[in-house]
């Protein structure tokens, strides 16, 4: 062999494995994950981590998370997406996913839910026949209790209004400094008021929209849902100005009765405080309709690079593995599929199943047909809600002028 | 002698050759420009174009999550402005808030200035006590103002019912909201205006006031005619300074009450927050921004006016 072929081929080796070693550096990509959820305290770590499992199937993926505090979550999404930037994968609020949908910023990921036996939560992830989101998780409302406060009152579990205020009315005369009931009652915190508040609408009948598409705001199942709500809060049971992360922490500490709560701010009050899982119990929420629930969709930005393999981690993710990971990190919420709950997660919170119950049969919180303008048509039926708590403005009255509102918006 | 004429090339230094700005000299000529080059392409790409684009929106039909694809409309997020009565509502709450952060701010501001302008023991410490409450971040300010304010637990209501008083709703009654902001905004603001006119009462010449004393002036007269002249334009640039700053102030009174209750604390700013991500409407979100604006420029209009009068009193 001559010294020129010997240094041909050590030149052709050095070249194939640069070409090795290039191909390979080419074959990883990244994912960016951006979910409000890795930042929470008791279930981010646990969630990505499930997720995370991803990159064991796909060693050629890297995923990389990107955690945004929940209050600006939606408003920096929205910001970035339209700028043409934005994570690869996102996990939304329904409100979001409708406001990016309707911009033409999503992906049809309709390959992810292939060959799988998804369950309602997908419904309001298609838009006009196109899968543009599946469905991470579903936190529905139900009525939760504090068992040792109700038992040492005597107090029943309320089927309705009325009961109820006298349940928590007992619970705060036999107890002294607890508090009866929380509820979120302030305009400050609009998102989380107007979502609680649907249950309140639903559970008295309300439909916002009418057959023919028409938004009807002052209807009398809406006046009798606004009159419920008033007489609880003018019952002295709810602790007025308090903020709900407060009362939440309140209930964790033992010092609330009742409370109605999605499955998620359940988890929330089971967990770190001083009130037992097992101590909280759950049942339907006292009024004669179903709820409403909180829809949470797995979406891929149009403005992502690596569209095909972002579909591809969603198809993992509603695969019986994915979700068998899902599962154990999500707690009581719905998901994708119908995993059952993990029985020792059920054991030590009795209340868990409750809410997987009443999740089949809830409403999203979003206004059928008005989902993008659902904030929008709410601002002023939530600023009657304050009038008539605040003010002792008639609930027909405050609702009428609500009415007149959202007729001028659109 | 003016400051140009200073400025101006001595009459020895000869004139310049054909081959003007070249050498030394011409870099010389330059400099000036090459100083100002730097902020001015600062205030260009970070102030100038982003308030020409905030104008060029407010004419525009355009979605949060869409804002390249805007559609030209004209006046028309104006017409429905304006034809809005929650406009005006908006309006009157900013001006009402806005003055009033003004009168109250400047004025304890001021009182605390004269307080600390005499010589006691601590007055170091008093003054760095009383400015904490600027040197707290806003938003940290909001969190334990939201817990003095707490119906049911906070400091406020302690001592309220310990009076023998019914509990207040400070922040959830549409009579004590407002209120219940300024006086946070009086507590942020008050240290500043303390601060700059502190520093303006100490410039104050001791022989001119001696002067008058010795004419026979009593305090108040004294404060009259010889310190509040003196501290007038400061005064002045300080109420300006506070009175924008209000107009544009949205951290606390977002973090306090997001502009309940029943709207009640609903100013330009919040509402403008509120258009542009509750309802994606990011034009109508920068006609209000527009409004704003104007309200501001108007403002500092009004204090230019004031200062060329008190120029041209002055040089008669």
């Amino acid at each position: 062999m001559t010294r020129t072929s010997i240094l041909k081929h050590v030149f052709a080796v050095a070249l194939a494995c640069a070409a090795a070693t290039g191909a390979m550096a080419q074959e990883k990509v990244t994912l960016v994950v951006s979910n409000s959820q890795w930042l929470d305290a008791l279930r981010g770590e646990g969630l990505w981590n499930a997720v995370k499992a991803y990159e064991k199937t796909a060693p050629n993926i890297e995923l990389k998370a990107l955690g945004i505090p929940s209050k600006d979550y939606g408003d920096r999404l929205m910001t970035e997406f339209g700028a043409g930037a934005g994570p690869d994968v996102a996990i939304i609020q329904e409100g979001v996913f409708y406001a990016l949908a309707d911009a033409g910023l999503l992906v049809d990921v309709g390959a992810a839910a292939e060959g799988v036996a998804l369950n309602t939560t997908k419904d309001n992830g298609i838009v006009d026949g196109v899968t543009l989101g599946v469905p991470w998780q579903r936190a529905a409302y139900a009525l939760i209790y504090n068992s040792k406060l109700t038992e040492a009152a005597g107090a029943k579990v309320p089927t309705t209004v009325e009961e109820l205020i006298a349940s928590a009315r007992a619970v705060q005369e036999k107890t002294p400094g607890s508090i009866g009931f929380t509820a979120r009652h302030q305009i400050s915190d609009f998102s989380g008021f107007y979502m609680d508040f649907q249950s309140w609408a639903y559970g008295y009948g309300v439909n916002w929209v009418d057959g023919n598409g028409k938004l009807t705001i002052d209807t009398p199942e809406a006046v009798a849902a606004v009159t419920a709500f008033k007489a609880l809060y003018d019952a002295k049971v709810i602790p007025v100005g308090d903020d709900f992360p407060t009362q939440r922490t309140r209930f964790k500490e033992g010092q609330v009765g009742y409370s109605i709560d999605n499955s998620g701010g359940t988890l929330n009050i089971a967990s770190g405080g001083t009130t037992k899982g097992s101590d909280i119990h759950a049942a339907a929420m006292p009024f004669a309709h179903p709820g409403a629930h909180q829809q949470i969709y797995v979406v891929v930005n149009a403005n992502s690079k690596h569209q095909k393999e972002a579909t591809a981690f969603l198809k993992w993710l509603m695969s019986p593995e994915g979700q068998a990971g899902l599962r154990k990190a999500s707690g009581p919420d719905m998901l994708a599929t119908d995993v059952p709950l993990d029985p020792a997660f059920v054991a030590a919170n009795p209340w868990a199943t409750t809410f997987a119950e009443v999740a089949t049969k809830s409403h999203s919180v979003l206004i059928p047909g008005h989902e993008v303008e659902t904030t929008q048509i709410m601002r002023p039926v939530m600023e009657a809600v304050e009038e008539v708590l605040i003010t002792g403005t008639d609930p027909a009255a405050a609702l009428a002028k609500a009415q007149k509102r959202v007729d001028g918006m659109f | 002698m003016s400051n140009q004429a200073l400025l101006e090339r001595p009459a020895a230094v000869p004139a310049p050759t054909s081959r003007k700005g070249r050498g030394p000299q011409g870099i010389a000529r330059l400099m000036p420009y090459a100083f100002v080059v730097l902020p001015a392409a600062y205030l260009l790409v970070f102030m100038f174009y982003p308030l020409g684009r905030q104008v060029y929106l407010s004419l525009t039909r355009t979605r949060l999550a869409n804002p390249n694809r805007s559609e030209f409309i004209g006046f028309g997020n104006y017409e429905r402005l304006f034809g809005n009565p929650e406009f005006y509502s908006v309006l009157r709450i900013t001006l009402t808030y806005s003055i009033m952060a003004v009168v109250l701010g400047v004025a304890v501001g001021m009182i605390a200035a004269l307080a600390l302008n005499r010589p006691f023991r601590g007055r170091t410490l008093v003054r760095g006590v009383l400015l904490f409450g600027w040197a707290v971040p806003n938003v940290a300010a909001a969190l334990v103002w939201l817990w003095i304010f707490n119906e049911r637990s906070g400091i406020l209501n302690t001592v309220v019912t310990g009076l023998g008083l019914e509990r207040i709703s400070w922040l959830t009654s549409t009579d004590m909201a407002l209120p219940s902001i300024l006086l946070v905004t009086v507590w942020q603001v008050a240290p500043f205006v303390m601060l700059v006119m502190l520093a303006a009462l100490q410039s104050v010449p001791e022989e001119v006031k001696e002067a008058a004393v010795i004419d026979g002036a009593d305090k108040l007269s004294v404060f009259r005619a010889v310190t509040l002249p003196h501290i007038l334009p400061t005064l002045q640039l300080v109420s300006l300074l506070v009175m924008v700053w209000s107009i544009r102030r949205f951290d606390i009174i977002y973090l306090l009450t997001g502009g309940g209750p029943v709207g009640s604390t609903s100013t330009l700013i919040v509402k403008l927050r509120q258009v542009a991500f509750e309802n994606h409407d990011l034009g109508m979100s920068s006609a209000y921004g527009v409004v704003g604006l104007m309200l501001a420029l108007t403002v500092a209009a009004i204090h230019a006016l004031f200062n060329i009068r008190r120029q041209r009193s002055s040089s008669r």
